[in-house]
């Protein structure tokens, strides 16, 4: 069975199905990790939702028990209007000012970040499967033409220099 | 018996009207893409990478000598300064008598990941100078640096004071651990590290929602709202529109640039403390000298005064003001406000210094 199994792999070296056979325990192994990671982000994302729903409980409260009676007027509606918009706009902005919020939702973030650091690598199989460059290897290339129009800059400033010195001689 | 309704019948006409102004609106408003945010008529007279350096045409017979480069910030794009012609930053110092420069930062690629404050500072921002002070054969000239653009125009100029006559910040991002706001507790808590290895660029999408959570019920309810009931008021409309055209486009931000403002600004407050390094060289705030006018707005719920003010008193210029206007952050460069006060007073300061 796993010469069977192995043998399109074999007939076809320098096809996709070899290469990316060779490197399938990885999209395995990043399957695994995604799914510990996803564990975290839930436990991030259900916090987030708790902390937005007590809010948003306790900002319908004080609004209940500044205007606790139904608007009967346009006056009325207008100035409720804006006891619940203040009441919730100061209560919300008092949670995303908060450390508590702050820290949850930096490591919701984070764990939304490692998913698709995952998810990178499980492509980056894929691509070298194909002979295409990985990200990293897209970023090696940015990185070096970032350094040479540096370079490149310094050398004309000097040489803008130099001129302009040789001009005023 | 007769049935008595408490509610006022006035209720259920608002009810009527506002659903009318709702189903109306696509016949009465213009779509995004038929409203110009090039009201002042400009030339782009340089390009570097991405970036462009406009010239504003004058709108005086004569103008003052020393020539004005605004450095706009990183998120949202420069049309805020010249949304539209009654509220314009640009054309009312035009009016004045000053020539003016805008530095549009661009949009950057993912190519660009690598761009970061010595590029911005020392490289394009340093090009600009330089091509202004040749075009007006001036020694030196005068720099405006709005938020972020603040931040890297005051880096410029304590790296290179003698490009610089005289230095205006409004709203200037400076001491992190100082500022207030929403943005600021967000940007404290974030693994920017980690952000910037694996998404490079700062995403446009995550600054939307950045700036989702700032007064999330008057921004998100109340201005549509109101946008609604206004419908047939058409110059409330075409500044609203305007306004809304220029916060749903904002660039992306280099990613090694984001990380080091960041880092240095909001989680280790390098700036402030005279420890920031931007090209290896050592940001001493003692170093600016020059003339300072400092522009703060009361209501600033995205770089909150306490955050703009400590620039005023940790620089080593003896010629220095600062303004405190009781308006937010938009709203000092972009209202009636700005029009009758701020940019008066600035004016004012400058031509006295140009």
């Amino acid at each position: 069975m796993h010469l069977m199994a192995s043998k399109p792999q074999a007939l076809n070296s320098i096809g996709p199905m070899r290469a990316f056979a060779s490197n399938s325990k990885k999209v395995s192994t990043e399957l695994i990790e995604i799914n510990e990671v996803l564990m975290g982000f839930n436990q991030y994302y259900t916090e987030y939702y708790k902390q937005l729903s007590d809010t948003w409980t306790d900002a319908q409260k004080k609004v209940n028990i500044k205007a606790p009676e139904v608007p009967h007027d346009v006056e009325q509606i207008e100035a409720f209007k804006r006891i619940w918009i203040d009441i919730f706009d100061n209560d919300f902005t008092e949670l995303f000012d908060s450390k508590k919020f702050g820290e949850n939702y930096g490591k919701l973030v984070s764990k939304e970040l490692e998913l698709t650091k995952h998810w990178n690598n499980i492509t980056n199989v894929i691509l070298q499967s194909v002979n295409l460059p990985s990200k990293e290897e897209i970023d090696e290339v940015y990185k070096e033409i970032h350094t040479l129009k540096k370079r490149v800059g310094k050398l004309e400033l000097e040489l803008k220099k130099k001129e302009m010195k040789k001009n005023a001689k | 018996m007769q049935n008595e309704s408490a509610i006022d019948p006035k209720i259920f006409e608002e009810i009527l009207k506002f659903s009318k102004n709702v189903i109306d609106a696509p016949k009465l408003v213009s779509a995004p893409d038929e409203i110009s945010l090039e009201v002042t008529k400009h030339d782009v007279v340089q390009e570097m990478d991405k970036t462009r350096l406009l010239h504003y045409a004058p709108l005086t017979d004569k103008q003052h000598k020393t020539p004005l480069l605004i450095s706009y910030a990183l998120i949202n794009r420069y049309h805020i300064l010249d949304i539209h012609p009654e509220k314009s930053w640009v054309r009312n110092l035009l009016q004045q008598g000053f020539d003016v420069y805008m530095l549009d930062w661009g949009t950057p690629t993912s190519m660009d990941k690598y761009l970061d404050f010595d590029d911005y500072v020392n490289g394009y921002l340093d090009a600009y100078v330089e091509y202004i002070k040749n075009e007006s054969s001036v020694e030196k000239i005068s720099l405006q640096g709005y938020c972020t653009g603040a931040t890297i125009a005051t880096a410029y100029i304590t790296l290179h004071p003698e490009n610089v006559k005289n230095y205006i910040a409004t709203a200037p991002v400076i001491d992190g651990w100082r500022d207030t706001t929403v943005i600021s507790n967000l940007a404290k808590h974030m693994d920017v590290d980690k952000m910037v290895e694996v998404v490079g660029n700062m995403p446009p999408e995550f600054m939307y929602y950045c700036f989702s959570v700032l007064k999330p019920f008057e921004q998100g309810i109340e201005k549509y709202v109101n946008f609604f009931k206004n419908i047939e008021n058409k110059k409330f409309v075409d500044s609203f529109l305007r306004v809304e055209k220029w916060l749903s486009d904002t660039p992306p931000i280099p990613g090694e640039l984001f990380k080091q403002w960041i880092k240095d600004i909001y989680q280790d407050n390098l700036l402030i403390q005279n420890k920031m390094y931007v090209g290896n060289q050592l940001i001493d705030l003692k170093k600016i000298t020059m003339p300072i006018f400092t522009q703060v707005a009361v209501g600033d719920h995205l770089v909150s005064p306490e955050c703009s003010m400590p620039l005023h008193y940790a620089v080593g210029s003896k010629d220095k003001t600062l303004r405190m206007y009781p308006t937010g952050h938009v709203g000092m460069i972009a209202s009636s406000l700005s029009q009758k006060k701020v940019l008066p007073e600035l004016g004012k300061w400058l031509l006295e210094r140009s």
